[in-house]
């Protein structure tokens, strides 16, 4: 097992090489001269030249790449130009909220897609199938910012829950914290629920007409059982659609921090968006490539530690 | 075998079987079998009827496609709902087409096993074999407590002929050989001592060396424990070894039954002395095998109730096959064969005949 | 024991497939309503100068934030007083665009890929799938905002930081059923019969990829809607006065709390637009027969 894992963080290295390549080629790709765009046209040439040269700019392109890289693991990914404070330090404090929105909605999402997936599968042709199988396709097409302005809606309308924030003023509690959770949570999770409703009812449908479930029954095995060898067989990939909705979730929750004016990452980004401040986009972005592909070392682990046949 | 003192009877055994009966375990009569599909209805099988015997051997023969396997499916009723069943099939006094399902699963595994054509596909390939054994055993009651399961599990091992049954227990089936796996699913369908043995092609997806050994354990199984076999085959040459009586089938019908020797020997219908024919022996070219023309009408194609459904296939057919079905009628003592133009032993060359022809 | 076989004949009859065309006569439901309200949307962009009663770009501060429903104004009228209808209306051209064009530039783009590292040798092939498997390490739609964010904000910006995202995972689709093929008997054939394999990619692997890739391009123009929309939602699509739904459901959020109906009409048009593709998609994977999986 030790072994499977140490060769799975190998593979993720030139992975994460990848990644911080295209992250550092973005700022190339801005048009004309990029200290004039991200400065704007009033820059004193002091503040050009300190930007020039913390940037790299007057060498050669792979000595600014290994410069960049050599500082970002070192933990310095440079200055919000529009904040004027360490960009790592922004970013790290406004990724933990990100994560606590992207885990809450990923438990709603694989619990209600496992229930959801396992009713069609069990049941194609019913009525709850039929609905649930409708559910799901709309669920996936529902872009999360949509659901998010309704929950909103609803939270305006209704008052029965925070409209944004993480936390009332002045109130610190963990039941507060759950109230402001909830409805983004929601609004993360429902495309993710459905996109899990679907594969994992394909996956589970697919392991039930297999030999083996067969043959089960005819050693008697009762139906909980057959049902529970399934789940278990459908575990593996149940595993890749979660490691699949991480990426989404990472992505998505942006536009309903926007919305719910949650102090994560994405409303970080999109502050960063209109001053097009380039370096807290590409840390933002950076971050969040390198938790998923770190995700995805796990998804790969948990997967070699449900299928004996891919630990060898 | 190890652990046999242990080993208690389930309780719906109790009800259907002494232990003592001998005789017809299991009795089919006018077996249906009707698939419903968008289509229309698909009747697989058109009733058929037979018995099996305690420490007796029956081989159902034919093509794939003629409703072999689905006969054998359906006496433990696996289709559930997707198949509607006609006739009758009796376990000792009960009736098995009626029974609730909640009984009909303890049936299942207990007191009549089945082991499936295809042993790689058989197993849970994600769980070691020794919990698979132990499942089935605790399932039937035959020993709740696991560890002591585990024991009785190595044993029923070492009586399929796995020696190093320590080891395999604690394997993944994708560890074994096709053959290791096979010989576990044997384990797991006696491991509660049935009554009846169900085997769909058991060795049809074995290597041939292995599928001699197989077999021989199938027939010192059947012995040592004296169950009643069913064996489900397209091949002349397994009937031959394990067979006392063969019922050799055709489009969802039986067309001959009898003692293995006598069939095979001096066969009553033209489809069986077809089967014969088509089958290559040692010393004889394979140019001189005769394949049976045309292939088994299909799933979905209409065969009429009041015509001989080979007809259209027999070098025998004459005008009125295809207006009249032909009862099994008694061709030779004990033997029973569905044709009327033959009315016999099929005249026949032999292979060598032909071949020198 | 001889493995003795009276297998005379294939196991069941081989059931001719239907043609596609008598599919279609049997109406997948899929096709015909996603087919349907995508054709509605074409339209109605492609007669928005016939079809909108007012101007999108002007409006009169009178009336703004008149709420749906008002007669005149049937959807209401925005911030600065602009006809919402008619701004939807015109919306709907750089919406559907921003939506297909990023899908049919990654489709070529993603699919050439796909057959180059199917069809090449084992370096070329993992040359290509690890560097996609870079790009696909990232969260998708945060790539394409650190693009646009790059490029700055447009239409066509918004275009190429799409197609851009959406590449690695058509030419990941296209890579797998090029390879289910190439375990297929009469792709040996062509190869010993000396075909060259541009002929081959060409002749048998086109055509036989297609139907797959299209049902898969089909939904991804769905996702691709909603995130052109949320481009522009975040400020990085289509340049203010013209409208786009992303657009617009930015600026009616400034009014949720006193207008909330207003907000949800471009909601929902990104959301009909978008499931449109998505049910079109499925109806299009039944109609061709596509296994489950290869377009999840």
């Amino acid at each position: 097992m030790t072994s499977f894992l140490t060769r799975r963080l190998l593979l993720a290295v030139p992975i994460l090489l990848g990644v911080s390549v295209v992250v550092f080629i973005t700022i190339k790709l801005i048009p004309g001269d990029p200290v004039a765009s991200l400065l704007g046209p009033n820059a004193t040439p002091a503040a050009r030249a300190d930007l020039v040269s913390r940037l790299g700019l007057n060498r050669a392109v792979p000595v600014q790449y290994a410069h960049w890289l050599w500082s970002s693991v070192q933990g310095d990914l440079g200055t919000s130009i529009s904040l004027q404070q360490p960009v790592a330090s922004l970013v790290l404090k406004a990724f933990g909220n990100t994560l606590l929105l992207v885990a809450a909605a990923l438990i709603l999402a694989v619990a209600g897609g496992v229930v959801l997936g396992t009713v069609v599968a069990l049941k194609p042709r019913s009525l709850v199938g039929r609905i649930v199988g409708g559910f799901s396709i709309g669920s996936i097409s529902v872009p999360q910012y949509t659901v998010a302005l309704l929950l909103l809606l609803f939270a305006v309308e209704t008052g029965a829950l925070p409209t944004g924030g993480m936390h009332d003023t002045g109130v610190t509690g963990f039941g507060d914290l759950l109230q402001h959770l909830l409805l983004p949570a929601i609004a993360a999770a429902v495309t993710p629920m459905g996109i899990v409703a679907r594969m994992f009812a394909v996956s589970l449908a697919d392991v039930l007409g297999q030999e083996f479930v067969a043959s089960m029954r005819a050693r008697g095995l009762t139906r909980a059982a057959i049902v529970r060898h399934a789940m278990h067989n459908a575990l593996p990939s149940l595993l890749t659609i979660t490691g699949l909705q991480v990426g989404y979730l990472l992505g998505g929750v942006l536009f309903v921090e926007v919305i719910f004016s949650w102090p994560g990452l994405g409303q970080l980004v999109f502050q960063a968006i209109s001053s097009r401040d380039m370096p807290l986009i590409q840390a933002g972005v950076l971050l969040s490539a390198v938790v998923l592909v770190l995700v995805n070392v796990v998804v790969d682990t948990a997967h070699a530690l449900v299928d004996p046949r891919v630990r060898n | 075998m190890p652990g046999r003192d242990t080993i208690r009877r389930t309780r719906a055994e109790d009800i259907t079987l002494r232990a003592d009966d001998t005789r017809q375990v299991l009795t089919v009569e006018g077996l249906e079998v009707t698939f419903k599909r968008r289509q229309g209805e698909i009747k697989a099988v058109r009733g058929v009827d037979f018995s099996l015997t305690a420490g007796r051997t029956l081989v159902l023969l034919g093509e794939s496609g003629c409703g072999k396997s689905v006969t054998a499916r359906a006496i433990l009723r696996l289709y559930g709902r997707s198949a509607r069943l006609g006739g009758s099939v009796r376990l000792g006094e009960t009736e098995l087409t009626t029974l609730d399902d909640t009984t009909m699963s303890q049936l299942r595994g207990a007191t009549i096993g089945m082991v499936p054509q295809d042993p790689s596909g058989s197993l849970d390939p994600l769980r070691a074999v020794g919990a698979q054994i132990v499942e089935v055993l605790r399932r039937h009651d035959v020993e709740p407590d696991g560890p002591k399961a585990r024991v009785i599990a190595a044993g029923l091992l070492e009586r399929v002929g796995i020696h190093d049954s320590q080891r395999v227990l604690r394997s993944f089936p994708f560890e074994l050989s096709g053959g290791m796996r096979q010989r576990i699913a044997i384990a797991i369908a006696i491991a509660c001592r049935p009554r009846v043995l169900i085997a769909d092609e058991p060795t049809t997806a074995l290597d041939v060396t292995v599928q001699a050994q197989v077999l021989k354990l199938f027939t010192e199984l059947q012995r040592d424990l004296n169950m009643a076999l069913l064996l489900v085959t397209h091949d002349v040459g397994v009937t031959r070894f394990v067979g006392d009586e063969v019922a050799v089938m055709y489009a969802g019908r039986l067309v001959e039954t009898g003692p293995v020797g006598q069939v095979l020997d001096r066969p009553g219908h033209p489809y069986t002395a077809g089967l014969l024919d088509a089958m290559p022996l040692p010393g004889i070219p394979r140019g001189a095998l005769r394949a049976i023309p045309g292939r088994p009408p299909g799933s979905d194609e209409h065969v009429a109730d009041d015509a001989c459904a080979l007809a259209p296939r027999c070098a025998f057919a004459n005008a009125e096959c295809s207006h009249h079905r032909p009862p099994l009628i008694e061709v030779a003592p004990g033997q029973l064969a569905a044709c009327d133009v033959v009315g016999g032993v099929v005249p026949r060359s032999t292979p060598l005949e032909a071949a020198h022809a | 024991m001889s493995a003795t076989t009276v297998d005379l004949a294939h196991a069941g009859a081989a059931t001719r497939r239907p043609s596609y065309l008598t599919r279609l006569r049997a109406r997948p439901p899929g096709v015909l309503v996603g087919g349907g309200i995508v054709l509605l949307l074409v339209l109605i962009a492609l007669l928005a100068p016939v079809l909108a009663p007012y101007s999108a770009t002007d409006g009169a501060i009178s009336q703004r934030l008149w709420n749906v429903g008002t007669i005149g104004h049937s959807l209401g009228t925005d911030g600065q007083g602009r006809d919402i209808l008619s701004r939807l209306i015109w919306g709907a051209r750089p919406t559907l665009v921003a939506g297909v064009v990023p899908v049919a530039i990654a489709g070529i783009l993603g699919t050439l890929l796909g057959i180059v590292a199917g069809l090449g040798r084992t370096g070329v092939r993992s040359g290509i799938m690890r560097t996609l498997d870079v790009l696909y390490a990232f969260p998708a739609i945060l790539l394409a905002i650190a693009i646009g964010a790059a490029l700055g904000p447009g239409v066509n910006n918004a275009i190429i930081s799409l197609s851009i995202v959406l590449i690695a995972p058509i030419a990941r689709v296209a890579e797998s059923e090029v390879l289910r093929l190439r375990a297929a008997d009469f792709m040996e054939a062509a190869r010993a019969s000396g075909a060259s394999w541009p002929t081959i990619a060409l002749r048998q692997v086109v055509p036989n990829i297609a139907p797959a890739l299209l049902v898969y391009c089909t939904s991804l123009v769905g996702l691709a809607i909603v995130y052109a929309a949320g481009l522009s939602f975040l400020g990085l699509g289509v340049v203010p006065p013209h409208p786009d739904w992303g657009g617009m459901l930015n600026d009616l959020r400034a009014n949720l709390y006193d207008r909330p109906l207003l907000a949800l009409v471009p909601a929902f048009a990104i959301f009909i637009a978008s499931i449109a593709f998505n049910v079109l998609g499925d109806g299009l994977k039944q109609l061709f027969d596509v296994h489950e999986g290869s377009a999840a």
